[in-house]
């Protein structure tokens, strides 16, 4: 029945025109809404709309913080700026460990003998020790059984 | 065989087609797939390196390092194998890096773009020289990353940038009646300190709607239309999937840096004005020197070629192209027509320029 395929190879879809009617539809819906969106009229509706979501909720969060903080504080456990504060200092610690990242670096750098792709050597270097030791202690626990 | 030939009856059909969709409706697909390391991590922001499949002398000896938005993440430049940005330039002989900004968390409502470009990229550059050897390096900012480029190419410009591909940037806000998101963000709608009192950073489902409103009818109704025309070719389901995966994994914006965006770029346009001020300097586009490739989407509604366009005769650089391509503003880079247009092209300019 509809398993047939027609002349063309293709097999007669009775939803095609329905499809064709829909996204001659749709193009005119998407073009009213595209200049519907740039107009000063919806910018105006949507800053009051959120406004408006604003107003009416900040009460309730700022209830809701503020039973939060009594509720962490009567069961000795950190707050969110508790935690805000210690991601901050963690920040400052990975900044200067950065620092000195970078101070390694240049001394890795400069110690390098002439020729060797240096920076390139001395980023690997503490991979490469690494692995070296993992392969010593590897020997040596063989070595003992 | 005879049997392979019989169509199935339309209940099975529907059944199957219900199925497809249910998993791409509620499946995340794979995707960012190309092999990387992290080579340097600051807060939420980390610095991947792809694995090269060139050997070293068939490389070009000047890094890439690829910048994205701050409200999306990267992995729409590494989508999926056979369509990835990353893919097809690491096969291409690049030193690939990717910036990844994170998810800032509360504790970063006040980073703004002084933190991202002038604290954040030069160490994270800095790492990519050291791992790279290389001095000089190439960057490419996309959407709100190409303002991150753009501003760290005019404060740092001694710093070994060689190359800039800034792709569909929004720098230029005059145009006001041009830009439907600045008429959204004027200051007689949308309070911006109320926002942010609210949310601390801009929630990520806000960008969304945002984004998605520009066209409302094709990202809420065609797009699921689209999907469901299409459930029987596994091809363009697995495409779809993928880029729904993208679009639908929201990342909020750091409030400072929302308020930048608003407040100096879509209300004051300070950057193509010269008067925008990062942590005391003024960015002065004429001091970037590097070579510049500018790619502007004609089909953009998020950022129109008149956004893009106006850098070109401000900057300094000898070297400058400006590149048209059909397409939308993510369609250029991730979509069907990208590997036959937009990355042979940015091939085509950058290699002889990584030399």
């Amino acid at each position: 029945m509809g398993d047939e395929p027609t002349q063309n190879g293709k097999r007669f879809d009775p939803m095609e025109p329905w499809r064709g009617v829909r996204d001659i539809y749709m193009d005119a819906w998407a073009k009213t809404m595209v200049d519907m969106v740039n107009s000063e009229a919806y910018a105006q509706a949507s800053g009051a709309m959120l406004d408006t979501y604003l107003t009416v909720s900040t009460p309730f969060r700022e209830a809701i913080e503020k039973a939060m903080l009594k509720t962490l504080e009567q069961l000795a456990m950190p707050s969110r700026a508790d935690v805000v504060s210690i991601a901050e200092r963690m920040t400052n610690i990975e900044m200067r460990l950065d620092d000195m990242d970078a101070k390694l670096d240049n001394v890795l750098r400069l110690i390098a003998p002439p020729g060797a792709s240096p920076r390139m050597e001395a980023a690997r270097a503490p991979q490469k020790k690494k692995a070296a030791k993992t392969q010593q202690a590897k020997s040596a626990k063989r070595g003992k059984k | 065989m005879a049997e392979a030939q019989v169509t199935a009856d339309p209940f099975t059909e529907a059944a199957n087609r219900l199925k497809t969709l249910n998993k791409v409706m509620t499946s995340r697909a794979t995707i960012a797939q190309s092999p990387k390391e992290p080579i340097w991590t600051l807060n939420k922001a980390k610095l991947y390196r792809y694995i090269p499949v060139l050997p070293k002398e068939k490389r070009h000896p000047v890094p890439l390092l690829l910048v994205f938005a701050l409200m999306n993440r990267p992995y729409i430049l590494d989508l999926r194998p056979g369509h990835s940005f990353v893919e097809y330039m690491v096969n291409k002989g690049y030193d690939l890096y990717l910036l990844d900004w994170g998810a800032p968390g509360p504790e970063d409502k006040n980073l703004k773009f002084d933190d991202y470009t002038l604290e954040y990229m030069p160490r994270a550059i800095r790492k990519l020289k050291a791992i790279s050897g290389s001095e000089e390096f190439s960057l490419l900012g996309w959407c709100i990353g190409a303002i991150l480029t753009t501003i760290y190419a005019a404060l740092r410009g001694d710093d070994g940038l060689r190359n800039l591909i800034l792709l569909t940037a929004p720098l230029d806000f005059s145009n006001k009646q041009g830009l439907t998101f600045a008429r959204w963000v004027d200051e007689r709608y949308f309070d911006i300190d109320k926002v942010l009192a609210a949310f601390g950073n801009m929630p990520g489902e806000m960008l969304d709607y945002g984004a998605k409103a520009l066209k409302p009818v094709e990202n809420y109704v065609g797009n699921y239309v689209k999907l469901w025309d299409n459930l029987d070719d596994p091809r363009m389901v697995e495409a779809w999937h993928a880029m729904n995966t993208w679009v639908t994994d929201n990342v909020p914006l750091a409030g400072g840096a929302f308020r930048q965006l608003i407040v100096d770029l879509y209300r004051n346009d300070k950057l193509m004005r010269g008067e925008l001020i990062i942590r005391g300097q003024r960015v002065d586009l004429s001091r970037i020197h590097a070579n510049l490739l500018t790619v502007i989407a004609e089909g953009d509604h998020i950022t129109p070629s008149c956004q893009s366009e106006p850098i070109m005769s401000k900057v300094s650089s000898k070297d400058r192209e400006l590149f048209r391509i059909a397409g939308g503003h993510i369609g250029i880079m991730a979509g069907s027509g990208a590997a036959k247009y937009t990355w042979p092209h940015i091939d085509g300019w950058l290699a002889p320029r990584s030399k």
